[in-house]
């Protein structure tokens, strides 16, 4: 829309005379004229024709020129409607009137048809720049609108994930925002299989969505662990590999994630970048701090990730309190933050350890009074109980011993076709890491079985000697040997048999493997010295005699039966 | 390629860099890193950065690599091991033989 | 200061009482404006305002005749803004006078005012028809 452009204009005037001279002035500029002779006409001309200018005498019989002024005005609603006041009136006072009436403008008489080309050219430019507002913001509230409702799908999704776990454990008091997520804040709680208690509190940098996104994968992954029986170091490491590959670089989460064995009163803590906690004991002794130690989560890749943890002794009737930055953070009107000192005060002051959770939360609502509201105030209490007394204990107890995989046998029997295509130790291992208690001892696991099977496999079905394996050369013989037999191999098999049995305190797996061949006799000192001998091969069984409770040959001695056990929360 | 590695200038160092699984089927590409040196280097490290797993015939071709190196004067170091690989070299006692860390 | 309009001659008239201080008739000016403004419409408009002005001055009579100050005013005020438009200065100064009687509510005196509207008036409009000729 240029300035030029041709536009309708009202020409409202109760003087004929006036009113000939302004159609003309108004016609010869190239725009489309509509007159009125008083302001009744002037308001209906207005309805029907929408002029985009109204030029207005001031005074009119039938609704003179300010009433008509207020009336266009309230029918033009939004969009920008210039009214230009036609007056002889010069005194302040009335001029007051027309602009106070809705006018944008004055033209006196006698009309200079210069001065009105230049008004209208200019409130032209103004009709322009007021409908591009109008437009923009439009559509910021359209995109506002948007971003309302991907907050509210994201929020529901987030939902899903993130439900509350165990966060309604009677030990467990907490307060986080219903919006938290926005501002980067997530609290998770599970119960692992063993019966300790998991609770993360997180604090993702920024807000709004890019804050949320984080806290999807993060809790997903938690959960999906935290039931499977993985240690607190597996779930740390998981989380912040998953972070660091997703996350922009500075965008991490501060964490602090604590491990709560009822039974040994002891708490493992990992704290990445949160303000520290606070442990009130029972006794009412100062309030000890548990301090950041570690980078937040997604910042280092995973092969430098520390997971060392703190272990503290916590008895029955003490007290662990985690927040993220808004308390401290918290502002009062004055812009002063609430702050460290406050907040150990509040800890002092306590008499009454059952409401220090309540005293916090009020006295930091005290504190911001009546300034800017904070929706980021996050606080969890946690209360080291005896086990009977924790309600979420109880359910996981009842769950357990409700769940599958307990005590099961299996068996594998592989045949020479499968001997060269197929390495069954992935697939075995994948299925031994679903038993809760087992799947912290993967490595182990996966020597054991590693050793078990090639003994199998080279010594029992290929038949190759180690004592080939002598001399540097010899070694590469060796395994230039195996491969050629293992392509030619068209008899023979290893059999795998598996069973895992629990019990209260964990569980025993039972490995054997029997393999086609002659058998040997393994002397004492083969395998008792195979550890601390030089030669270059000869350890294959007796790391597996390390690593397992016991170690047993069978048979001709082409059976070996491994026994491994595992205990609750090593 | 998950075995590499890397001279350094002054031909002092050996630096070999196992990635993944260490077991029999690298054997080849372990001892040709180390046999094929016109000068042999002072020192050796093995870098188990990436190393995610090794078994008994790893622990011989370690030892073929101390033999080569001139046995009980030789100067190894292990690198960068992962919790389950330390603990394999722990339980066969290989702190006497390498310096590992 | 007084100036005649050189085109017919006409004498400078007198009025009776001793204001306005202006004793022209026309702005010459102005007036060429308005015929560029108007170019072949002039004469009508000319016509137009001739109409307009012997209606307001009847409706002044009116006005005066029934005491409406607010009529006399209002009626003025629109006479005085037209004969702006024409450049008739003197007409729209005799229109303020009576204008200015009607806002303050001194109505006494104004027929006379009226009379000299309706003198100045009558020579204006022979000037202005000369114009259209």
């Amino acid at each position: 829309m240029n300035d030029d452009n041709p536009l309708t204009i009202l020409v409202a005037d109760d003087s004929a005379t006036d009113r000939q001279i302004l159609e003309t002035i108004v016609a010869r500029d190239g725009h489309r004229v509509i007159s009125a002779r008083d302001g009744r006409e002037a308001v209906e001309a207005f309805e029907r024709e929408r002029p985009d200018l109204v030029l207005l005498d001031a005074l009119m019989p039938n609704l003179d020129g300010f009433g008509a002024a207020r009336r266009i005005k309230a029918l033009a609603g939004e969009s920008l409607v210039p009214i230009i006041f036609l007056t002889s009136l010069t005194d302040t006072d009335s001029l007051v009137q027309c602009l106070d009436a809705g006018g944008d403008d004055f033209l006196s008489k006698p009309y200079n048809r210069v001065i009105l080309q230049a008004k209208i050219k200019s409130f032209n430019r103004m009709r322009a720049m007021h409908s591009t507002i109008l437009d923009q913001r439009d559509q910021i509230g359209r995109h506002h609108e948007h971003l309302l409702q991907e907050q509210t799908v994201a929020k529901q999704v987030f939902d899903n994930i993130a439900h509350s776990g165990c966060l309604d454990s009677n030990n467990v008091k907490y307060f986080l925002s219903s919006l938290a997520v926005f501002n980067g804040d997530i609290l998770v709680a599970g119960m692992r299989p063993s019966g300790s208690m998991m609770v993360l509190l997180g604090d993702f940098t920024g807000h709004g969505l890019p804050a949320a996104v984080g806290a999807i994968p993060l809790a997903s992954t938690f959960y999906g662990m935290v039931h499977k029986g993985f240690t607190m170091t597996d779930i740390l490491r998981e989380i912040n590999g998953k972070l660091k590959s997703i996350l922009p670089v500075g965008i991490f989460c501060c964490a602090t994630m604590v491990d709560i064995n009822f039974q040994r009163q002891r708490i493992r803590v990992w704290n990445g970048g949160l303000p520290e906690g606070y442990i009130r004991r029972a006794g009412g002794d100062p309030p000890e701090p548990i301090s950041s130690t570690h980078l937040p989560l997604g910042v280092l890749s995973n092969k430098d990730f520390r997971d060392d943890l703190q272990t503290l002794t916590l008895n029955w009737g003490d007290r662990l309190y985690l927040w993220s930055d808004g308390i401290h953070e918290a502002r009062n009107p004055e812009g002063e933050m609430f702050g460290d000192e406050r907040l150990k005060q509040v800890f002092l002051d306590n008499e009454d350890p059952q409401q220090l959770f309540d005293e916090i939360l009020d006295r930091v609502q005290e504190f911001i009074g009546k300034g800017e509201r904070n929706d980021d105030l996050s606080l969890v209490e946690l209360l080291m109980d005896q086990p009977e007394r924790v309600n979420a204990f109880a359910a996981e107890a009842e769950r357990r011993s409700r769940s599958s995989l307990s005590e099961w046998s299996m068996n594998f029997d592989i045949q020479p076709s499968s001997f060269r295509a197929f390495d069954p130790m992935p697939l075995l291992l994948n299925i031994l890491v679903e038993v809760p208690g087992l799947r912290q001892h993967s490595g182990k696991l996966y020597t054991i079985f590693s050793e078990l099977y090639s003994n199998a496999l080279e010594h029992g079905v290929l038949g190759l000697d180690s004592a080939l394996k002598n001399t540097p050369e010899g070694f590469a013989q060796y395994y230039e040997l195996r491969q050629a037999r293992l392509d030619a191999v068209d008899k023979g098999y290893v059999r795998i048999h598996l069973h895992h049995s629990t019990d209260d305190d964990g569980g025993c797996l039972r490995v054997r493997v029997e393999d086609s061949g002659p058998g040997f006799q393994p002397d004492q000192d083969t395998t008792r010295h195979g550890l601390e001998q030089s030669g270059y091969s000869g350890r294959g069984l007796a790391l597996v005699e390390k690593l397992c409770d016991a170690v047993r040959y069978m048979g001709e001695g082409n059976e070996v039966e491994a026994v491994f056990s595992w205990r609750i929360d090593v | 390629m998950a075995i590499t590695s890397t001279l350094s200038n002054d031909g002092s160092l050996l630096t070999i860099y196992i990635q993944g699984r260490f077991d029999f089927s690298s054997h080849q590409d372990f001892r040709g890193s180390y046999e094929s040196l016109a000068k042999p280097p002072e020192r050796y490290r093995v870098d188990m950065q990436e190393t995610t797993y090794l078994d008994s015939s790893a622990l011989g071709m370690l030892l073929l690599l101390r033999d080569h190196a001139g046995g009980d004067s030789s100067r190894i170091e292990i690198r960068n091991c992962s919790p389950d690989v330390k603990k394999i070299l722990t339980i066969s006692n290989f702190e006497q033989l390498f310096d590992i860390q | 200061m007084s100036s005649e309009d050189h085109r017919t001659g006409e004498k400078p008239d007198h009025t009776q009482a001793a204001e306005p201080a202006s004793a022209a008739h026309l702005d010459r000016e102005i007036l060429q404006t308005l015929q560029e403004v108007m170019e072949g419409q002039f004469p009508e408009l000319i016509n137009t305002f001739v109409n307009d002005s012997e209606e307001r001055i009847r409706n002044l009579q009116k006005a005066l005749a029934t005491r409406d100050q607010e009529s006399v005013r209002r009626q003025a005020h629109s006479f005085k803004g037209s004969c702006n438009n024409l450049g008739a200065v003197r007409l729209a100064e005799l229109c303020q006078v009576m204008e200015d009687g009607g806002r303050e509510g001194k109505l006494d005196g104004l027929e006379h005012e009226l009379v000299n509207i309706q003198q100045e008036f009558s020579q204006l409009k022979s000037i202005l028809n000369t114009l259209t000729e």
